[in-house]
């Protein structure tokens, strides 16, 4: 089930592994205990807001950062004492840092040249190269003459000339618009199937590293809040955090009432609603009830176990609407539908039980 | 004049491409003040001191309108005049360019004390060649600290003679060109993305790799145009080659000799002469490095800024 699984080449690597990576930044930690396992050919993903430490541990295993400890192991060798010339990893970054003062075939050539292999040979792989990135016409040009898109793909075709066994990305797409992002994303996914390589990429962007990845790391202030495939991450969140930051948005500060096996009872501003329990709850205690805007079902006023609430915006959003809906005291509900509602209507709102997922209360 | 109000003009008249230029943007009269000030003082005293020159005086006269040149090559003295300004200008521009470079290099991102360290140098910009001269007297002088530190040391018996000679005027214009050169570095090594360093070293590349194929050729703009400056800068010495010099031998430099010839000797035509050869010279260096930058570099700035 894994998309991996349809890779038809070999992979380079046979394992990546990070061991209890620190890394401090003044006093602050930026990556506290980062552990992780990636065997060949997986599509890794690390996730979290900016300034979660991603970035940090994706610059460590490239060995452009020293950890304060930990270890980095390739194939079970320790290689966290090498600098990064030595690593041989592919690396594409966010703002593409292609040398400007070299033309695009020299840009790709860069990690051959430096290797000393023959010209001949530089100018074959090189060639090869832009071919996957379908870049062949533009050998000659210079960076500054590039788009924004061919310019990430002389980047992508760069870090994968010299046959990494392991590719590293940071944030890549952050700088494209939103038409050529989904592009890339198609061709990123591709180049690294087709030609057996293990990725490690970087993302603030939820959607990206769900379409993209084997497997999710969701990162929060330094250490893994959860890590899973995307499946596992969408559908079982572990902590508020993680739902809040796939797309649970919908937060209600509730008091939780009667606890029933994973089914809880729980009371907000005088409604009362059913949920599903997440994590360690106690009857009379403060909790957080959240629920996804498409799992909001907008019903006819006054259908009963609802929540009745007035429309007050409604948003043209391509395949339907995005409706925030005032249920007063000051609780809103943002809703996906396909039905079309006016501003003004009034309606009643049903949260399924098995889609409402209840959190203790954050204290940290 | 916005573009389409161009584009509308050009199909209503379509016969006259030249009309256009006829319609002067007002806001180019900002410029006139400007303008008026390099003819009055620029082009003026330049278009004077070159039809001087050609004028010759007294004893050049007979010689026609290249008297005063034929006077100035004519006598070994003042050719020598050339060979010892370039003789100053050319090491201090190369040792000041590479004292500045990886100084700027270094500098470029910020770093604990960085703006002490950049005031520090930068200083000297602020002293003049003549308060510079001064204090070298002091400093350099048989008695001076530099002297007294290197007798301490047991580096040298004798106090070292690095006044009013070849040695003074060479120190003197490494301190007081310094400035303007690592400001002017320190300008274009900070413009360079840090990134490509580091895309640099993950794609493999070695410290020298990454100096010889990164950051130099990122670098050479800024090296020509420094290194023009301060050669400039530095052809034209005049008080520190009589300061701190010996400007009746090793330090006669071309100003000087312009000088001798127009105050000394009265001969306003040579002494023109002597200065137009002196800018000659300066244009054809700083020409030749400025040709430098030519290549991809100067490509990927131009064609890229679309």
């Amino acid at each position: 089930m894994s998309p991996s699984s349809r890779a038809t080449v070999t992979p380079k690597l046979k394992s990546l592994r990070v061991r209890e990576l620190t890394k401090r930044f003044a006093d602050a930690a930026a990556v506290r205990g980062f552990d992780l396992e990636v065997s060949g050919g997986e599509f890794i993903s690390l996730l979290g807001p900016s300034g979660c430490g991603k970035t940090t541990t994706l610059n460590c295993v490239a060995g452009l950062l020293e950890p304060d400890e930990g270890a980095i192991e390739i194939d079970g060798r320790d290689i966290t004492p090498f600098p990064p010339e030595r690593r041989g990893f592919g690396m594409v970054f966010q703002n593409y840092a292609l040398f400007p003062h070299l033309d695009v075939s020299r840009n790709v050539g860069f990690g051959l040249e430096v290797r000393g292999i023959a010209h001949s040979e530089i100018g074959r792989r090189v060639a090869r190269a832009l071919e996957l990135v379908q870049l062949g016409g533009l050998a000659k040009r210079y960076p500054a003459q590039l788009s924004g898109g061919q310019q990430q793909r002389v980047a992508l075709a760069r870090a994968i000339v010299t046959e990494p066994p392991l590719i590293l990305m940071d944030e890549p797409l952050s700088n494209l618009d939103a038409k050529l992002r989904l592009e890339m994303r198609l061709e990123i996914r591709r180049l690294h199937q087709s030609l057996g390589l293990t990725t490690l990429y970087v993302t603030h962007d939820q959607e990206e590293a769900l379409s993209l990845a084997d497997r999710v790391v969701l990162m929060r202030e330094g250490v893994v809040e959860q890590a899973g495939t995307p499946e596992e991450l969408y559908a079982q969140p572990r902590s508020l955090y993680v739902a809040n930051f796939l797309g649970y948005r919908n937060l209600v500060p509730v008091e939780v009432g009667e606890i029933r096996g994973d089914t809880v009872s729980v009371a907000a501003n005088g409604f009362l609603f059913t949920g599903t329990r997440r994590g360690t709850l106690a009857e009379g205690g403060a909790a957080v009830a959240t629920i996804r805007p498409k799992d909001v079902q907008v019903v006819a006023a006054g259908s009963p176990g609802c929540i009745a609430a007035a429309i007050e915006l409604a948003e043209f959003v391509g395949d339907g609407f995005e409706l925030s809906a005032d249920a007063g005291s000051g609780q809103r509900f943002i809703a996906r539908t396909t039905d079309r509602w006016a501003v003004g209507d009034h309606v009643a709102l049903r949260l399924p039980p098995e889609r409402l997922l209840v959190f203790p209360s954050e204290v940290r | 004049m916005s573009a389409p109000a161009a584009r509308r003009e050009a199909v209503d008249s379509p016969p006259a491409p030249t009309r256009r230029r006829r319609r002067l943007d007002p806001a180019l009269l900002f410029i006139a003040p400007a303008v008026a000030l390099v003819l009055a003082l620029f082009v003026y005293p330049f278009v004077y001191g070159l039809i001087l020159s050609f004028q010759p005086y007294g004893e050049h006269e007979a010689d026609g309108a290249l008297g005063s040149y034929l006077a100035f090559f004519g006598d070994p003295r003042e050719r020598l005049s050339i060979w010892n300004t370039l003789r100053l200008a050319v090491p201090a521009t190369v040792i000041d360019v590479g004292l500045a470079l990886p100084l700027a290099y270094r500098l470029r991102r910020p770093v604990p004390g960085q703006r002490v360290i950049t005031a520090l140098f930068v200083i000297p910009l602020t002293l003049g060649t003549v308060l510079i001269a001064e204090g070298m007297l002091q400093f350099f002088g048989p008695a001076g600290w530099v002297n007294k530190t290197l007798i301490a040391f047991g580096l040298v018996q004798q106090p070292v003679q690095f006044l009013h000679n070849y040695l003074g005027t060479l120190i003197s214009l490494l301190i007081s060109d310094f400035p303007a050169v690592f400001l002017l570095l320190l300008g274009y090594a900070s413009s360079i993305d840090p990134a490509l360093d580091r895309a640099a070293r993950v794609l493999g590349a070695s410290w020298w790799q990454r100096t010889w194929r990164v950051t130099l050729p990122m670098l050479a703009p800024g090296i020509a145009v420094a290194a023009a400056l301060s050669f400039v800068a530095t052809f034209s010495v005049f008080p520190s080659a009589v300061l701190v010099g010996n400007p009746a031998g090793e330090t006669r430099v071309i100003a000087f000799a312009a000088w001798q010839a127009a105050y000394e000797r009265y001969d306003y035509s040579e002494g023109s002469a002597i200065a137009i050869v002196m800018g000659a010279i300066e244009l054809a260096l700083v020409g030749a490095a400025l040709s430098l930058r030519a290549g991809g570099y100067r490509r990927m700035r131009t064609e890229g800024a679309r």
